[in-house]
């Protein structure tokens, strides 16, 4: 019979109570953030709370121009990252499997440990003056600075969870397609990418959560001005970037209170993204969304 | 009648190490030829030197000529860019051990190749994909299903679906990579009837690891052993059962 020895089972107590600890962690997170928005359902709170206008002087702490810029900023930043990652993934996939993929691989990867306050710090630098002069009025910080930077930061996500999921495919189904004619860029339109389209889309959820969750580069590169993001050249404000700079300046308001629906908001939201992920592909666990989400937010503060 | 493909000197290194080394061999029209050998003496890297297809593994290198004579339409050596790789690749079919469907449906597994590389499209696509799976016997089986899942079909099904898929791409020369190695003794046995109908109209040349199936369906048997053509036999040599065991066991 076969004998579990005393260390094996420790190791199992100690897994289960961290499994354990992680669930109720996560639980009380949400449960808390419910608890701090009580206080907005009393009154007329909510309607404050969900309005356009954020103006704490005249008592106006409405945090949906901030929904609105986490928004578009994100799908702004997919938008843009999205079709380079695709391209990367032909070229190391089906265009050049040698050494030349090997190093854009490596270089992906450790794009991937970059904090993100050097692409911001950069980005200042070097796209905040070609977006200003690029724009008729304005600062350069604006709705387009932060998503290309924002861009650049999540192309690495999807583009090696696209590529793992393109590696994980039958080898056969693209030495059948080379047996039949298809050039490599075939085999990938017509083939491979069909094949995976799970896997790709999955990935563009990840980023997607990713740019929506990423807090420095917003607050860096938006300007921060509490507004409805109207233009690709307006200044702006994300929700992430939102509460950071109410907390630090505040702790007592409503305008203080507003910071927990913005944070509920913005759990809900990443929530779904993760439920999505998990419908669209079950091979990419949400685990890869959560330790993404995590690195980012240590690098942050 | 002139061979459809002649084979002359020719070697192919993997990492600089010879896979295949002075290899002769023509194939003619009419004929199934069948290679024997040891796993590893260099059977599918034949078969994918004619339609240069190790070029899709990564450091491999062919030295010698694969000469086509296609009718009406073509005559030279592969190797020397005189073909488009992929009229190359259409004009030599191949089928593999696994089936290898797409995972689309079964109407899209035969149409979506012929449009990316020939370009068909309308009642001219219908028709060639109904008269593929009409050639592989499939078409009675699927003709009520074909917006299904390939992948629904059974494992004989399926490799049918990929003979018809290449088939319909009007190839010459068929080249199958133990094409019911993964098939139940039913399947096989359609798939080798169909061959031996198909035989008529290409030119085969044929991987297998079965001796009975090699005795039934084989005109020539070529053997390989460490990279070389060391034997050929042809249906005489074959006919009797007891000589054909013999000269086979002292091939391997």
């Amino acid at each position: 019979m076969l004998k579990i020895n005393p260390p094996e089972k420790w190791i199992e107590t100690g897994l289960f109570m961290a499994a354990v600890v992680s669930a109720v962690a996560i639980v009380s997170i949400l449960l808390l953030l419910i608890y701090f928005c009580l206080p907005l359902f009393s009154g007329n709170g909510l309607s404050r709370v969900f309005s356009w206008r954020w103006q704490p002087i005249d008592g106006q702490f409405g945090i949906l121009p901030m929904c609105a810029g986490s928004l578009a900023l994100s799908i702004l930043a997919l938008g843009i990252a999205f079709p380079p990652a695709i391209g990367i993934c032909t070229l190391v996939h089906v265009l050049s499997r040698g050494v030349f993929a090997r190093i854009v691989l490596i270089l992906t990867h450790f794009m991937t440990g970059i904090p993100t306050v050097i692409y911001g710090f950069v980005s200042v630098f070097v796209l905040v003056p070609r977006i200003r002069s690029l724009s008729e009025a304005g600062t350069g910080f604006s709705l387009l600075t932060a998503a290309i930077t924002l861009a650049i930061l999540i192309l690495p996500t999807i583009v090696l969870v696209c590529y793992t999921r393109l590696e994980q495919l039958d080898p056969v189904l693209r030495l059948a397609s080379a047996a039949m004619g298809f050039t490599p860029i075939q085999q990938m339109r017509h083939v491979l990418m069909p094949a995976a389209t799970k896997g790709v889309a999955a990935a563009a959820i990840l980023g997607l959560g990713r740019a929506m969750g990423d807090t420095l580069i917003s607050l860096m590169l938006a300007g921060n001005a509490a507004q409805f993001p109207g233009s690709l050249f307006t200044s702006f404000r994300s929700l992430t970037a939102h509460i950071g700079l109410v907390v630090a300046t505040d702790s007592q308001s409503l305008a203080y209170q507003s910071v927990f629906a913005a944070g509920l908001v913005l759990f809900l939201l990443v929530a779904a993204l993760n439920l999505i992920i998990r419908k669209t592909d079950n091979r990419i666990t949400a685990n890869a969304f959560l330790r993404v989400q995590e690195t980012r937010h240590e690098q942050n503060f | 009648m002139e061979p459809a493909v002649v084979i002359s000197n020719l070697e192919v290194l993997f990492f600089g190490k010879a896979v295949l080394k002075d290899i002769h061999l023509s194939l003619w029209p009419g004929r199934i030829t069948v290679l024997v050998g040891p796993s590893g003496s260099g059977k599918s890297t034949l078969l994918r030197a004619i339609n240069r297809l190790n070029e899709f593994f990564p450091d491999c290198q062919t030295r010698g000529s694969v000469s086509l004579h296609l009718q009406n339409q073509y005559h030279g050596d592969i190797y020397q860019n005189t073909i488009p790789l992929s009229d190359l690749r259409r004009r030599v079919g191949m089928v593999f051990q696994t089936p290898a469907v797409l995972p689309f449906s079964i109407e899209k597994n035969i149409t979506m190749p012929l449009q990316v590389t020939v370009g068909l499209t309308g009642s001219a696509l219908t028709e060639r994909m109904t008269r593929a799976l009409q050639e592989v016997a499939l078409w009675d089986e699927v003709k009520d299903r074909l917006k299904s899942s390939a992948n629904t079909l059974s494992g004989g099904q399926q490799q049918r679906l990929c003979l018809a898929r290449v088939l319909a791409l009007e190839p010459q020369i068929l080249l199958l990579d133990e094409p019911t190695a993964s098939l139940d003794y039913k399947s096989a046995a359609r798939i080798e009837s169909l061959l031996l109908n198909l035989k008529e109209r290409y030119t085969i040349l044929a991987i297998s690891h079965s001796l009975s199936q090699t005795r039934r369906i084989a005109d020539r048997v070529c053997v390989l052993r460490q990279g070389q053509l060391i034997q050929e036999m042809d249906r005489n040599d074959m006919a009797d059962i007891r000589t054909f065991q013999g000269l086979m066991e002292a091939a391997f």
